[in-house]
């Protein structure tokens, strides 16, 4: 589904879907913004860079020399 | 005596230290002006003069016995209300955890209470650290204390508000994607977020586990190091927290800048996103001091800034989103609009987006810190423009995505907003010096330089 499809009706579905059964009409409008939001947000994360072996940052540590 | 309302902790100190300032009287001038000026500025939520007084009190009979335990003692400081105080709620500005009564004090009140620090409240927030400033909650927003028709930054906005008003010294705040920074930079004062893992979280509120930071909001940059001092280090139930040595932080003030190496990150508010023409003009005449005082500033380039930004967005709302899941299956309406919006922005995002956030969070950081190779501090923009008014729902929509503080939490970088002067309005200007990780003295090294160079710090609003 293209960010721009999403409608209402879309996301009253899937906020059923995982429990969130308690929005009113102006909690989903919220919910509709920030999921579209959340999927531009999609394009600015480079993914095309990843190699396969390039590993989450699980366990998030820093040591002084590699930070990491 | 009203320049004890801009004593920094050092200079209070001292005279504590020499029994020449009451730790009560101190104190007691500070209730008052609380009392009198923020009813304008809400920097407090929960403001305790009984508490304040009887810390004081102690303090006081201890520092006359001569049992002076070291520069916080009978030092006034305020906590963000999402760390916890034992007894008294942490409401994180919200109706949902308004009865919400802390049965321990976080590490960071321990710390600072083992110091003979002076509790004087709950200082305002964003709700939830993420939704702000908004007029539906419980609470008012805290108000710049430079104009209160404009905002105070956030999420940690009542610290910022409240150091720069002289109502305190010093405050806690936490820094997600930016919130000890943007008060202290929305208000003219000191924020340092310190590499992540140097502070404990624990009793602290998440607001997303890997991003969280603790940190400080002082009127300069020798405060803050002093505070740093205090609060840093491991503790083995924080899983995020290093096992590296802390302190130290003061070590390296009063040396000169000279022959230091500084990459001025200027893509970040000149091309990536365009910052208005007076942050733009008093960052890049920071730098220039900065070369001055004898440093060697040179452009340098790293990812563009809305790959930081995205990177920390995608994490920073789905961590969020895990810890307000429940709430917001069964109490949405008692979020306000903001805050329910901003986190309702994790609920659908892909477990593989957020898997490659982690990815090419872990691949940005590397080559970031690798920058260092070459340079001894990085200098940036904090926010992108000066505060705007807190009435105006798109201005502060607009101002919200603007700044480069994001990155140094995708990072982990210790990160310090500095004060570098004043709009034609009279608002705060800043700039960011971002050191290498656990390398915070050197940051302040160099923040104190500036201070001595210009003496911003000197400046204080009327209130």
């Amino acid at each position: 589904m293209a960010d721009d499809d999403l409608t209402l009706d879309d996301v009253r579905k899937m906020a059923m879907e995982v429990g969130m059964t308690r929005l009113g009409d102006e909690h989903l409008q919220q919910l509709l913004r920030a999921t579209r939001a959340a999927r531009a947000r999609r394009a600015s994360l480079s993914g095309a860079n990843l190699g396969p072996a390039d590993e989450p940052a699980h366990v998030f540590r820093l040591d002084a020399e590699s930070g990491l | 005596m009203s320049d004890l309302a801009w004593l920094t902790v050092a200079e209070a100190a001292e005279l504590l230290r020499a029994r020449k300032l009451s730790p009560v009287e101190y104190s007691k001038f500070l209730i008052d002006r609380i009392e009198r000026h923020d009813a304008k500025l809400n920097a407090f939520l929960r403001f305790t003069p009984d508490l304040a007084l009887a810390d004081a009190r102690r303090a006081e009979a201890e520092i006359m016995r001569g049992e002076w335990r070291g520069p916080f003692h009978g030092m006034p400081y305020g906590l963000k209300d999402i760390v916890d105080y034992a007894g008294l709620p942490t409401t994180a500005h919200s109706k949902i955890l308004r009865e919400n009564v802390a049965t321990a004090d976080s590490v960071v009140t321990q710390k600072l209470r083992a110091a003979g620090g002076v509790f004087m409240g709950k200082l305002s927030t964003h709700e939830f650290a993420i939704g702000g400033p908004s007029f539906d909650l419980p609470w008012p927003p805290a108000r710049n204390p430079w104009n209160r028709d404009h905002f105070s930054g956030g999420s940690s906005s009542g610290s910022g508000g409240a150091t720069a008003a002289g109502f305190l010294p010093a405050a806690i705040g936490t820094d997600t994607g930016g919130s000890v920074r943007n008060p202290a930079a929305m208000c003219g004062v000191v924020g340092m977020k310190p590499t992540y893992g140097v502070v404990s979280r624990r009793g602290v509120l998440p607001l997303a586990f890997s991003l969280d930071h603790v940190g400080t909001l002082t009127r300069t940059a020798r405060d803050s190091a002093l505070m740093l001092d205090l609060i840093a280090g491991h503790d083995p139930l924080d899983p995020g927290s290093s096992a590296r040595a802390t302190g130290g932080y003061t070590a390296e003030i009063g040396r000169s800048v000279k022959g230091l190496k500084v990459g001025l990150i200027r893509h970040f508010y000149a091309r990536d996103m365009e910052a208005d023409p007076e942050m733009t003009a008093g960052i890049d005449t920071a730098a220039r001091k900065l070369a001055e005082l004898g440093a060697e500033v040179r452009e340098i380039e790293t990812a563009p800034l809305g790959e930081y930004v995205a990177c920390n967005r995608t994490i920073l709302t789905s961590e969020a989103y895990a810890i307000h899941e429940k709430w917001m299956r069964e109490r949405p309406q008692d979020y306000g609009a903001l805050a329910r919006e901003r986190l309702m922005a994790g609920a659908f995002v892909r477990a593989a987006d957020y898997v490659n956030a982690t990815r090419l969070r872990r691949k940005m950081t590397g080559a970031f810190h690798a920058l260092f190779s070459d340079i001894d501090v990085a200098v940036t923009a904090s926010s992108m423009d000066t505060a705007c008014r807190i009435d105006d729902p798109k201005a502060l929509e607009h101002t919200y995505a603007r700044q480069a503080r994001a990155p140094f939490n995708v990072t982990g970088s210790p990160a310090l907003s500095e004060p570098v002067g004043f709009s034609k309005a009279g608002l705060p200007l800043a700039m960011q010096i971002v050191g290498k990780p656990f390398n915070e003295a050197l940051i302040y090294r160099v923040a104190h330089a500036y201070e001595q160079a210009t003496r911003w710090a000197e400046r204080h609003p009327a209130l």
